[in-house]
């Protein structure tokens, strides 16, 4: 790495100032999990880190085994439900299970394998030396970790934060080409292959077209404090700070694949901007101007502006090689009509019918709340729902009678955006949580908390932008506080809808709606919203 | 999850199966009654039963609100449609059990009111779980009806603590409050509103109170427009505390009645058998 190569505003050691940290490892200690949420790239400055190939038991990563209740303990809920909020059984997190161990050191935990060759067997993994990088994709795309790794004996990591890694990316070429080269090899190829409109591609098209696509991310990694702190302000001015990833009436310079995150689609109206849809994974822009300007020799600009919402990862296919590889292999019928003629009124409008959608008022304020990214939010239909409380009786009844949810939230027109947790498609709150407790269910995606391993450092409540995850202190079966043992406080816990993955009969609060009015929905596009609202 | 998968019907249509089913159930049962009369077997036994049954069977949704946890038995709103429709088909089978007559008996009087008072809750149930959430949800803020006194309590406070500040340089402000706004801030409405909620008092205070900007100066007329937001707040509260208690008073009164129906239809039933003649 070229020190001369980095700005003076930027420099090398300003981002080994402000965004790296060493840590010591020792033997054993898990420094990433698979599945994990991370916003870091380690660089390994001494030492041996083992990647395992196998998947560890969710039992070792922190998470517990999730098991479902039968049909007896179901039944038995009726009477066996705590009259003491908050009450449990509780094991102290620091007692050692037969695989792993936690360790405190000052204001950290950590975890370790007691036994690394137990858990990871020989020849099940690879290992990582001094100067190796590991952890980049994961810490640049917003992907969970793949895998797990481990320190093999003492070791000592420098951590990168997202930030410093981007900067890092700019000015040093080569470190920018090895992550590129490991993302086309690793991943591009299937994220194109996740396309509709690249399907038609042979693989040897695909291959060249995967050659020459462009990665770009656009917002901030920790959208979710941004997001906090500007939710008071203007929409208009909330808008415009947006990213822009292509601008209305600007060149078309090729074609736009969100690979992670959401994206909103904008026209302007007037002196502000008015959100026309909203994209996510897999979904592209650009492609009806492509394909005009591709037919008719004409040169139309966006029709509308394209900014990232969040956190966005675009993949960028430039007009070029869209032009050259992907049109003329497209079959005919999957081409869009060119645009109308252009006149001073109609300009870049339809003329066939557009496709119906949600009402454009309710799609700016799921794009405006970050409701978006929601895969299971709770919408309360207001004009149906009596406040009988029936749905909150019934989450507590399935939750040892503590509600996971609060019926209220933010209201547009009738309808209500519940407090509960929208297991998120972007879920920062799985960001930095120090024992895994945290972490999405491999089965159905859920993301879940382990209350055994929950340490109650309200990492997850705090990153949560939507207040949906509330930290509880613990009593025992008496209803007395449980207490540290080091500090003498009350034990607090992390608690929030787990949408009853335990149950039998999936989540109890839709079930017991005896009104229709409440649905768990998946937000992240407006299709299941909208045939929701036309009932 | 469960969002995607949901609602193969429409309103309208889901509408529609069920009071159909709900009309050929009961044209069945009349039409099974008229040809036990019609064969001199008594014809009641057999609507008493099925009306006891359908009682019975109506208690059910309570059931199903508590087993939240029961897979396989469908979900809370199926079980509320199968009550609805239910519920108004027994109103017919009521009606042919007691056939062209006034109930005599002391039992029979009693009985017969209580399956009305029942009946008419459920119908009025109902129409006011279907108006009083549009009412409700045309109000800007959402207020859970537990939280409701709490609430009242902090604007009385900061009303208080407003004109307080606001009258160490004029009394207008605080005469006024003493005498109108006082009782209105701090106390809940009265059963009248309870009944029938209105935005008399509301408009008659803020209009009081825009006329005594004449007599303020510029410091407290601010003043005057908060306390006419407060107003304005503490009236959407009683609104709320109507409604909503609306919601529960009429579940309580339905719920309570049916468990004393089902009694006395059990008695009613024995005597029945005692006294039918050998059947």
């Amino acid at each position: 790495m070229d020190r001369s190569s980095f700005s003076r505003r930027v420099s090398l050691e300003g981002i080994l100032k402000n965004d790296c940290r060493i840590h010591d490892y020792k033997k054993g200690d898990i420094v990433v999990r698979e599945g994990d949420y991370g916003s870091s790239a380690f660089l390994i400055l001494s030492g041996e880190a083992l990647v395992s190939l196998v998947k560890l038991p969710d039992a070792i990563l922190g998470r517990g085994e999730k098991r479902g209740k039968s049909w007896l303990r179901s039944i038995a809920q009726l009477w066996t439900n705590s009259s003491y909020p908050e009450s449990r059984d509780y094991r102290p997190s620091t007692k050692s299970t037969k695989s792993t161990g936690i360790r405190t050191d000052g204001d950290e935990t950590q975890v370790f394998l007691h036994d690394i060759p137990r858990v990871i067997p020989v020849g099940k993994s690879v290992a990582l030396g001094t100067g190796e990088i590991f952890g980049e994709l994961s810490a640049l795309t917003r992907t969970p970790r793949s895998a797990t790794v481990v320190a093999n004996v003492e070791t000592r990591v420098l951590e990168i934060r997202w930030q410093g890694f981007r900067e890092l990316l700019k000015s040093a070429p080569q470190l920018k080409a090895h992550v590129e080269s490991l993302y086309r090899q690793n991943s591009l190829k299937a994220h194109l292959r996740e396309i509709d409109l690249l399907k038609h591609l042979s693989s040897d098209v695909l291959d060249a077209v995967a050659n020459e696509t462009q990665f770009e991310s656009y917002g901030s990694f920790q959208w979710n404090q941004q997001f906090k702190s500007t939710s008071q302000q203007d929409i208009s001015n909330r808008i415009l700070a947006e990213p822009l990833i292509a601008e209305e009436g600007c060149y078309v310079d090729g074609l736009v694949l969100i690979r992670n995150g959401f994206a909103r689609l904008s026209r302007s109206h007037g002196d502000g901007h008015q959100t026309i849809a909203y994209l996510g994974k897999g979904q592209v822009s650009g492609f009806r101007e492509l394909c005009h300007n591709w037919k008719t020799g004409e040169q139309r600009p966006w029709m509308l502006s394209l900014r990232a919402v969040g956190y966005v990862d675009v993949l960028k296919i430039p007009v070029s090689v869209v032009e050259r590889l992907v049109l003329p292999n497209v079959p005919v019928q999957h081409l869009p009509d060119p645009l109308p003629t252009a006149d001073s009124n109609k300009a870049n409008r339809r003329t066939g019918t557009r496709q119906r959608s949600i009402d454009r008022n309710l799609m700016e304020f799921l794009v405006d709340k970050r409701h978006v990214n929601g895969t299971e939010a709770m919408v309360i239909d207001l004009d149906r729902c009596t406040r009988c409380d029936d749905c909150v009786r019934a989450c507590a009844s399935t939750h040892n009678n503590n509600p996971r949810f609060i019926r209220h939230g933010e209201k547009h027109d009738h309808w209500m955006f519940a407090t509960a947790c929208m297991h998120c498609l972007d879920p920062v709150c799985m960001i930095g949580c120090p024992t895994g407790a945290i972490g999405r269910t491999e089965e159905s995606g859920l993301v879940t908390i382990n209350d055994e391993t929950c340490i109650g450092c309200s990492t997850c409540a705090n990153s949560c932008p939507y207040q949906n995850i509330r930290m509880v202190e613990i009593n025992d079966r008496n209803g007395l506080p449980i207490l540290s043992n080091e500090t003498q406080s009350p034990i607090m816990k992390a608690t929030k809808c787990d949408l009853c993955a335990d149950q039998i009969t999936g989540p109890a609060c839709q079930n017991a709606c005896p009104h229709d009015a409440l649905v768990r929905i998946d937000l992240t596009t407006p299709d299941a919203m909208q045939a929701w609202t036309d009932r | 999850m469960a969002g995607k998968s949901q609602k193969q019907f429409s309103f309208f249509e889901r509408r529609i199966v069920f009071a159909m089913a709900a009309l050929g159930a009961t044209v069945l049962v009349a039409l099974w009654v008229w040809l036990q009369n019609g064969k001199l077997q008594h014809g009641s036994f057999t609507s008493g039963y099925v009306l006891l049954g359908s009682l019975f069977f109506l208690t059910m949704l309570g059931m199903r609100k508590r087993l939240t946890f029961i897979p396989a038995i469908g979900s809370a709103s199926f079980w509320m449609q199968l009550h609805i429709y239910v519920g108004l088909a027994s109103f017919a089978i009521f009606a042919i059990h007691v056939g062209p007559r006034i109930p005599d008996g002391g039992l029979e009087i009693f009985l017969a009111a209580l399956y009305l008072v029942v009946a008419f809750s459920g119908v009025y149930g109902l129409y006011v779980t279907r108006l009083v959430p549009r009412k409700l949800s045309a109000i800007n803020e959402e207020v859970i009806f537990e939280r409701i006194p709490s609430m009242r309590n902090q604007i009385a406070l900061a009303a208080r603590e407003m004109v307080l500040e606001a009258c160490a340089n004029s009394e207008v402000l605080a005469k006024f409050y003493v005498r109108r706004l006082a009782a209105y801030f701090e106390r809940p409405r009265s059963l009248a509103y309870a009944i029938n909620p209105t935005g008399r008092t509301r408009r008659q205070l803020i209009g009081e109170i825009e006329e005594l900007d004449r007599f303020l100066a510029e410091d407290q007329r601010s003043v005057s427009r908060k306390l006419a937001v407060l107003i304005r707040k503490k009236d959407d509260l009683d609104f709320h505390q109507a409604m909503q208690g609306r919601l529960k008073v009429w579940l309580f009164v339905h719920i309570g009645m049916t468990y004393s129906l089902l009694l006395v239809a059990i008695v009613h039933g024995i005597l029945a058998h005692a006294f039918g003649g050998g059947l």
